[in-house]
């Protein structure tokens, strides 16, 4: 068999696996909804006051634009489960014990994850075509115009973002939820970067086309100008928004003009992606546990012999009576305190020493620090430190496969789920118990309550998304992003922390705690068959 | 104490039967849930388990339907998953008392009763190692011992000796031998020889129907006189094995020793004392038969 043949049976095989998953129809309905979001206008590329009237060319690209932004937010997340995956099923120990090379494996899941997310780019393509029949501000359809952006932003967009999570699942330290959180960071900064040269009214160098992985500037850097030639007066104000999309004004706009320097960019996005893609392949493990790098240090207590085997299993006479003190039924009670401490002590196991000096040097900050540079600084901090503490609540049965030892057990949903609940109150409470200390000390009543509706409020949200979704990754981004955009931005119905009075908003995230309660409840109950 | 398994179906998706109609009583001691693989025997150990609810029937804990209060089982409950997982940050002892803390034992029970089950296990030595650092076997183990850190009087064990050694093994065996005083224990595997050394009682499933429920020593009188050795040379294996029902062979300087199931003596063939892998291949043969 040639090599291009078995690449296309590692990538049909990857591709096919994924998407008859249950969690596939969920992540197409959400690239369904972003275009009901253009559709119904709560997403709009605006131009100071204007936007374009609804043709092909515009739609395409508002389309793709949602589509570079958002999916490759979302997409990474989605896909970077491929080499994970292949792990638990034990088909990469197969895989492993043949003649394929590391880089081909690589490669191989870069280009499943690329096709993943090209499935949901046709989506919104689709959405594209639906939305200017139902705008009906043009009927004439192009479709080269509408389709021209998604395959030259669009795809090589995703092809940098599936390459990238291969890239970070291979790379130590990157794997877990670590990786989760800083790909956000990572994600922002791509974004950014570029974004100041909308400022100068679309007038780019090359270079700037290059770092626009997006596409975002190199799109509406020509829509401003072309706009600037309609209306002189245009005040180079551009943005692709959400929610406040209200505009006066519409001009016509004919579509991109592709330069030299786009496709080359876009080339480069390709190029960029298959060097990710061999990068990987440096760090890829080839499912050896031996090789895998754990930020823990070795074990000590596995004991390697001299000839590199593994220590005997201790051994037993065969014979060996087999006693067991009978216990009385009245040994058993309903110990909640002490699962509590068993479900803390869970939580915590396997954490290094240096996770919690560091906690502990926020929580001393929090204590020393001006109240203000507390809220604005070290508070933060606090609350993103334990992220992958809570985002293993609901799904670490799951994950260790210990569901079927726990949930047979008698009371679990009455006892087991608000034990895992409380701990990680707890946890949030310790972690951020500095600041809570000042605002006690300061009388500051109106903040100590936004603080006790954040502790109540992340750990309740890390179950319910843990529960619902299966997966750790869930909370991992949503939280991340949220924490971004309350927390560290003000932006005041997404503060769950109440930074400033203005952006407090304790009542609401006392009624989101009980709602996600009452889901994590709910979702606990339904994947029990007696609850 | 008494456990009823009432016509119990369950259908998965895709029209999928793992169970029909599964009717059994059982009272203390062990029986061997004895069949090949897909044949329903973790989908009804799930279900007893109050893991799976059956699509039909019901099941009773002396008399207490388990869909009305699955925690009447729960509590005398003690399980072993065919497949399951540890928490490898936690060693041993961690990760019992947690079980145990599931389980709501109290701390002193816990404490005193993880000692004896990590001895009885065998890992005492290794209480305090990270589980992740366990070879299966060991884990295996841990599984056993968290099943009877609660004194279940309903033991339900799926597969338990699946990646013991053969000391273990026996170990094992002779574990579940002593325990099978005041409690119903149900073993579940497809390994003849685990059920021989300890089973009370033998049930045959097959496609998702009860085949037989008997003592082993019914079972065997069943295929008494229909066991049978001849010797044949290696070429003529092949068309033997499409004649006869063959339940083992051993190849020997004057031939292959073959071990024959039939009614009727096959030419040149000896009788002999048939074991209980006889007459479960024998029973299965003859389902299957009636069912084709």
């Amino acid at each position: 068999m040639n090599q291009a043949r078995v690449l296309y049976h590692l990538v049909r095989a990857d591709f096919l696996e994924r998407v008859r998953r249950y969690s596939f129809l969920v992540t197409l309905a959400a690239a369904t909804y972003l275009g009901y979001c253009c559709v119904t206008g709560k997403i709009v590329i605006r131009l100071n006051d204007y936007r374009g009237i609804y043709n092909s060319a515009w739609l395409g690209c508002l389309m793709t634009l949602v589509t570079t932004t958002f999916l490759s937010l979302i997409g990474f997340y989605i896909v970077k489960n491929a080499i994970q995956r292949d792990q638990e099923t034990r088909v990469g120990r197969i895989l492993a014990s043949t003649p394929m090379t590391k880089s081909f494996y690589t490669v191989a899941k870069s280009i499943s994850n690329f096709a993943v997310l090209a499935t949901m780019v046709m989506v919104m393509a689709l959405s594209a075509l639906l939305m200017q029949w139902l705008k009906a501000e043009d009927p004439h359809v192009h479709v080269w115009s509408l389709l021209l952006p998604f395959f030259l932003f669009a795809l090589p967009a995703m092809a940098f973002t599936g390459a990238l999570a291969v890239l970070f699942e291979t790379v130590p330290g990157l794997r877990g939820g670590v990786g989760n959180v800083v790909y956000f960071f990572v994600w922002s900064a791509l974004l950014a970067i570029p974004v100041s040269s909308l400022d100068t009214g679309g007038h780019m160098s090359d270079a700037t086309y290059y770092a626009d992985f997006t596409g975002v500037v190199s799109i509406m850097g020509q829509m401003q100008e072309d706009l600037h030639a309609i209306d002189p007066s245009y005040k180079n104000g551009a943005a692709l928004t959400i929610g406040d999309t209200a505009t006066t004004k519409t001009f016509l706009w004919t579509g991109l003009r592709v330069s030299r320097a786009v496709y080359l960019s876009r080339l480069s996005s390709l190029l960029l992606a298959l060097a990710l893609a061999l990068l990987a392949a440096i760090f890829f493990h080839r499912f050896d546990p031996a090789r895998e790098w754990s930020l823990k240090k070795a074990r000590p207590d596995i004991v390697i012999r001299s000839n590199g085997e593994l220590a005997p299993t201790p051994a037993s006479p065969v014979q060996a009576p087999a006693h067991l003190t009978p216990l009385t039924r009245s040994s058993s009670g309903s110990s909640l305190p002490r699962l509590v401490i068993a479900e803390l002590k869970l939580m915590l196991k396997g954490l290094r020493w240096w996770w919690y000096a560091i906690a502990a040097a926020i929580f001393v900050a929090s204590l020393a620090s001006p109240l203000d540079s507390v809220r604005d600084g070290v508070a933060l901090a606090a609350l993103i430190w334990p992220v992958l503490l809570w985002s293993q609540m609901g799904t670490r049965e799951a994950r260790f496969n210990t569901a079927s030892l726990i949930f047979s057990a008698e009371h679990s949903l009455q006892r087991q789920l608000p034990a895992v609940w409380i701990a990680g109150i707890a946890v949030a409470a310790l972690t951020n118990g500095g600041l809570g200390i000042r605002l006690l000390i300061a009388r500051d009543y109106p903040s100590l309550l936004a603080w006790i509706a954040c502790c109540l409020f992340v750990p309740t949200l890390a179950l319910a998304l843990g529960i619902w979704s299966g997966t750790s990754k869930t909370f991992e981004a949503i939280y991340t992003v949220w924490w971004y955009m309350g927390p560290a931005h003000h932006m005041p119905v997404l503060d769950f922390l109440g930074t400033s009075p203005e952006s407090a908003r304790p009542q609401l995230y006392l009624i989101l705690t009980a709602v996600a309660v009452a889901a994590a409840y709910l979702g606990r109950r339904v994947k029990l068959a007696y609850a | 104490m008494k456990l009823s398994i009432e016509s119990v179906s369950k259908q998965y998706r895709g029209n999928t039967w793992a169970l029909r109609d599964f009717s059994l009583e059982l009272r203390p001691g062990v029986l061997g849930l004895l069949g090949p693989n897909g044949a329903g025997k973790t989908t009804l150990m799930s279900i007893l388990a109050t893991i799976t609810r059956a699509t039909r029937g019901r099941v009773l804990w002396n008399d207490i339907d388990l869909a009305q209060n699955p925690d009447a089982i729960r509590k005398v409950l003690g399980y072993l998953p065919q497949d399951f997982g540890v928490y490898p940050n936690l060693n041993a002892v961690e990760f019992l008392e947690y079980m145990a803390a599931v389980k709501g034992l109290d701390a002193s029970t816990s404490r005193r009763r993880i000692d004896e089950l990590l001895n009885l296990v065998n890992l005492s030595d290794v209480r305090k190692r990270p589980l992740g650092g366990y070879s299966g076997g060991m884990k295996q183990r841990i599984g056993i011992a968290q099943a009877l850190l609660n004194d279940p009087q309903l033991l339900i064990v799926d597969e338990p000796t699946a990646g013991l050694d053969p000391e273990e093994r026996v170990r094992f065996r002779n574990l579940l031998s002593e325990l099978s005083g005041e409690r119903v224990i149900i073993l579940s595997t497809h390994i003849v020889s685990d059920v021989e050394a300890t089973a009370t009682d033998i049930a045959l499933i097959s496609s998702g129907t009860l085949v037989a429920h008997a003592t082993p020593e019914a079972l065997l009188r069943q295929v008494e006189g229909k066991v049978w050795e001849g010797i044949v040379p290696s070429g003529d294996l092949q068309t033997v094995k499409q004649k006869y029902l063959i339940s083992g062979t051993t190849r020997r300087a004057d031939g292959v020793h073959i071990r024959i199931l039939a009614s009727s003596a096959p030419p040149a063939a000896e009788p002999l004392p048939p074991t209980l892998e006889d007459a479960y291949l024998y029973c299965l043969n003859t389902h299957r038969g009636a069912a084709a």
